[in-house]
């Protein structure tokens, strides 16, 4: 595989990252996700769930890794816990009948 | 004439008796009697059978009057075959037709009067809901500009992306946007960027023109040459704004923004900067208007921006209108 051995492009820190390699990560990550989701694994980065994971994403871990620049997997995985978290606690308010509010138009004096 | 007093007697007999432990069964039937009385009584100047009224004074001979009982309709028809029933014959003649000559005039001012009253109505409404809003909005941007000081946003000292100076100065004499961010952020800055794109041209359709600032959090990574390749990506009226460490720290204070790089970072490392993400809405005197935050999507957006131009009240206007007598109605 060599993408230990070999340095991303996308690594580069003398140029930013181009609209077209942000796109192929998200690309990679949504698929690695997708099967994160058919395992049903929230959390990629506790340890107890790297076995499922190797066994069955092996290869869109790869190419999700390969894709993204080595700060961005970790946050990739971090925030798809919390998006997880803040999903799961709106279908929970939801259920209960909480009324959500939009404060996007209020006038401050 | 004679019915009449038929039936005064008949009243006042009874109203006697209701003395007695019959009243409300008296009281009802006396009543019946009245009615029916009356109602021949009209009869008879028409030469009806005076016969029939005298009959009518008897309470025990209600069975004939209840109603139009089919009994009676007919002795009078065969009295007179010509008379239209009693109940269509108005008692002063031929008043209708005077009223019929005046309605004509009457429906059509009414319908005049009913348009007119809409229409101002309408319009005034419109009109008085707007001015609300826009006194609405520019009370908002009002209590942002603070008094005395400024909360938000103040000098600052950076270059853009070609190199040259760029001040708190250059925000005068147009609506500024400020965005902070960097050009290693993994979605959120690109996404909002691309946002902003959405926004402006949205706004320039309205014939609105912004200056779209973004000022990087992360200089170290982010020399002029690396934001105009990144920037160029984006909307082409971005200005890109770097400079030393101090200076951006400086700029992201004066805008309440807070931002942090990991500490010891080794060269060529790959990092995030955390930072805050607003967009700040600056008027042509340089002073922050409001600041947007993620929950408005581009529709939202743009006509949030749009209400604070459009609400916009130079200085100079500003100052004059207090010393004006309805300078209550601004407070």
């Amino acid at each position: 595989m060599g993408w230990f051995t070999k340095a991303k492009p996308i690594d580069d820190q003398s140029r930013p990252p181009s609209r077209s390699s942000r796109k192929q990560c998200w690309e990679s990550r949504d698929i690695f996700f997708q099967c994160l989701d058919k395992i049903s694994v929230v959390n990629a980065l506790d340890p107890k769930n790297q076995d499922a994971i190797q066994k069955n994403c092996k290869a869109q871990e790869n190419k999700y890794e390969q894709d993204c620049a080595t700060s961005w997997i970790k946050y990739f995985k971090e925030k798809r816990v919390v998006d997880h978290k803040r999903e799961k606690f709106m279908q929970e308010m939801e259920s209960k009948n909480a009324q959500q509010i939009d404060l996007s138009g209020v006038v401050r004096r | 004439m004679l019915s009449r007093t038929g039936v005064f007697t008949v009243l006042k007999r009874s109203t006697r008796l209701s003395g007695y432990a019959l009243r409300p069964l008296s009281t009802r039937s006396c009543l019946r009697v009245e009615d029916q009385g009356t109602s021949r009584s009209r009869v008879t100047p028409r030469g009806g059978a005076p016969s029939g009224a005298s009959s009518s004074t008897d309470p025990s001979d209600q069975s004939a009057f209840s109603g139009n009982t089919p009994p009676k309709s007919t002795t009078f028809e065969d009295a007179d075959p010509k008379r239209k029933p009693l109940s269509r014959i108005a008692i002063g003649g031929t008043e209708t037709k005077s009223q019929k000559a005046t309605s004509g005039s009457i429906e059509f001012a009414t319908w005049k009067a009913a348009a007119l009253v809409l229409t101002l109505g309408g319009t005034l409404y419109y009109f008085f809901s707007k001015e609300k809003r826009r006194l609405e909005i520019e009370k908002e941007a009002e209590a942002n500009r603070g008094y005395g000081k400024p909360l938000v946003g103040g000098p600052f000292k950076l270059v853009d992306f070609n190199g040259n100076e760029f001040t708190e100065k250059n925000l005068l004499g147009k609506f500024s946007i400020i965005y902070f961010g960097f050009s290693h952020c993994p979605d959120i800055c690109p996404d909002e960027l691309d946002k902003l794109s959405e926004w402006l041209d949205g706004l320039k359709k309205k014939g609105i023109e912004l200056q779209p600032i973004f000022i990087t959090c992360d200089p170290a990574r982010d020399p002029p040459h690396v934001l105009k390749e990144y920037l160029s990506e984006f909307h082409p009226d971005l200005i890109g704004l770097t400079g030393e460490y101090n200076d951006i720290k400086n700029a992201c204070k004066q805008y309440r923004v807070y931002f942090s790089t990991p500490p010891s970072l080794k060269p060529g490392q790959d990092y995030l900067v955390d930072h805050s993400i607003f967009f700040y809405l600056m008027d042509p005197e340089g002073q922050f208007i409001d600041a947007l935050g993620r929950q408005y999507d581009a529709e939202t957006g743009v006509a949030k921006i749009e209400e604070h131009v459009k609400a916009y009240v130079p200085r100079e206007q500003r100052e004059k209108r207090k010393e004006k007598w309805y300078s209550f109605l601004f407070n």
